[in-house]
């Protein structure tokens, strides 16, 4: 332990990483555990004909709300998956986990006083943005893992019948989706310094940017709407039925970069906050 | 190089707000300078540009030969630094944190490391958050002198320490000196910086008052001193006294302010018999008197 602590201590990537650790061991258990429970009641939902006429008997505006397709069959693998999981659920954690480690980043440590101290030795704002945004990724990518593996090793259990290669375009795409939203609330958090600005900026984006995908299902005039939600792009191209949309995929990808670009330029201009 | 650093009209704002304005000045390589005034004078203001912590609105500083903006990383690299107010990570060991830091760096030499923690008697196995007040600062004062800089930049260095403690980080500074390099030391008490600088410079609202050697800052000084005499104090005879002003006498207590040392005043009281002599330290807001003149003086008593 004493060995792999000083490893963890080299570098900012490696630091930010290891602060991360037990939170990044809770995230992983929770979300696995809340998987493995999915998994654990599908037998039981599999074919269940009562349990579909009831979900097509929802109106349509509380499907779209909910995240499900005209098509959704609750009771097939896939559409179970996505009503259970990758509807709602998943997407909220994924967000939520980007938010805390993105506003947290640059604007956790401007709080408690400590960027002050690695600004005054020779690493540049940069380099700084960059190593802390790596381990922000990272730690969403061991979400990402954890929860490809729980489903995989789940399906196996159960003997559902779904693509472990469409499981991981789907967990990648989440994975997209946590990013995006981490990166903006790094962003906010390089320009303003303050984390709890970051966090009621990215608050408001994603209840608003997720109401305008719903909406847009619901309401003919708010359907163009959807292209500005990321939301849109991590799932309307239902990536477990179909596999991973480049193009909705590479949405998310350049807003991140957009986001974090903009973070560097709005951090390196500024002074910094007593 | 002769100057190690050197402020050009260097002013900053933070919105309306003043926080400097057209600094001056030229500090000398291999000296220790003193950088004196009260809380919010704009004392830190300067110290975070220098270090690129913030930006200034006009002006500019060159710190060892390098531009304070441009050239910031080269120049943190020859830097030690000790904030007013170190925010350590609580989380880490004191012995965690110097590596972490040290990692940043590129490396430093450890033993030295090893050899400051002994002089301060500072325990690196306890995490920092379960320090004292006086132990973070020690951990402070070790990240900003295990490199080795060329130039240390120490903002209010000894609050928290011990008297202890306090003399030790003296020696440390006499060392960094006989070794030639750069002090630049800021504090709002004029006795943390009058055993240990070569020149002084008072800033008062923003503003350069005065850049001085402290042998002539000390004999500008006014100094409060109480003599009690054995029988009715000699207050004609002390009246007289060149430099004597604020005469007060209470029984045979006589208090006065002193300017220009006190030699004429201790020779006057010694030809009676002396019970009790205090003298205290001149503050800064008694050299501030000295520097205001008298128009200044009835503003603030």
């Amino acid at each position: 332990m004493g060995m792999t602590n000083k490893n963890m201590l080299h570098n900012v990537f490696l630091k930010s990483l290891r602060d991360e650790r037990w939170a990044t061991i809770w995230w992983v258990f929770g979300l696995g555990l809340l998987a493995a429970l999915m998994m654990a009641i599908f037998p039981s939902i599999q074919g269940n004909d009562d349990l579909n006429s009831l979900v097509e008997s929802y109106p349509d505006n509380l499907k779209a709300l909910l995240g499900f397709s005209e098509l959704t069959d609750v009771t097939s693998a896939v559409g179970f998956l996505n009503a259970e999981l990758f509807a709602l659920m998943a997407p909220l954690l994924f967000v939520i986990h980007g938010v805390i480690l993105g506003s947290g980043a640059i604007a956790g440590e401007e709080g408690r006083g400590t960027l002050e101290i690695l600004l005054t030795e020779p690493i540049s704002r940069g380099k700084l943005v960059i190593q802390k945004f790596a381990a922000v990724a990272v730690a969403a990518v061991f979400l990402a893992l954890a929860l490809w593996v729980v489903l995989v090793v789940g399906a196996l259990v159960i003997g559902m019948e779904v693509s472990f290669l469409r499981i991981a375009a789907a967990t990648f795409s989440l994975l997209l989706l946590g990013i995006t939203f981490g990166s903006l609330a790094f962003a906010a958090g390089c320009f303003t310094g303050n984390r709890g600005t970051s966090v009621a900026i990215v608050a408001a984006v994603g209840v608003g940017t997720y109401f305008m995908n719903a909406a847009s299902g619901i309401v003919s005039f708010m359907a163009p709407a959807k292209w500005l939600s990321p939301f849109f792009y991590y799932n309307a191209a239902d990536p477990l039925a179909n596999g991973l949309n480049p193009a909705h995929a590479a949405v998310l990808l350049s807003a991140s970069a957009i986001l974090l670009g903009a973070g560097y330029l709005g951090f390196r201009r500024r002074d910094l906050r007593v | 190089m002769d100057i190690a650093i050197r402020l050009d009209g260097l002013t900053k704002y933070y919105g309306k707000q003043l926080g400097v304005a057209d600094l001056n000045l030229e500090v000398k390589s291999g000296e220790v300078f003193g950088y004196l005034g009260p809380n919010g004078a704009g004392k830190t203001t300067t110290i975070r540009i220098l270090l690129d912590l913030i930006r200034p609105t006009r002006g500019k500083a060159t710190v060892l030969g390098l531009d304070s903006q441009a050239d910031s990383l080269l120049l943190r690299r020859s830097v030690g630094y000790l904030p007013s107010y170190p925010s350590l990570y609580g989380n880490l060991s004191g012995h965690e944190f110097l590596t972490y830091l040290a990692s940043i760096r590129g490396g430093v030499h450890w033993p030295r490391v090893t050899a400051l923690a002994g002089r301060l008697q500072c325990d690196l196995s306890r995490p920092i958050g379960a320090l004292s007040r006086g132990n973070k600062q020690k951990l402070a004062v070790i990240r900003a002198f295990m490199h080795e800089p060329q130039l240390l930049i120490l903002d209010e260095p000894t609050s928290g320490l011990d008297p202890l403690m306090q003399a030790e980080f003296e020696e440390m500074v006499r060392e960094v000196k006989r070794e030639g390099k750069t002090v630049f030391l800021s504090s709002h008490y004029l006795p943390e910086v009058e055993q240990l600088a070569d020149r002084v410079a008072i800033i008062r609202q923003g503003r350069l008052v005065a850049v001085e050697e402290i042998q002539s800052l000390r004999s500008r000084a006014l100094r409060r001193v109480e003599i009690e005499f054995a029988g009715p104090a000699p207050t004609e005879e002390f009246a007289r006294l060149d430099g004597v002003s604020n005469l007060q006498v209470y029984g045979n207590t006589l208090r006065c302010d002193v300017a220009g040392g006190l030699d004429r005043l201790i020779k006057a009281a010694a030809r009676h018999t002396v019970m009790n002599l205090k003298t205290h330290e001149p503050n800064l807001q008694e050299i501030f008197l000295a520097y205001y003149g008298d128009d200044q003086q009835e503003h603030v008593t």
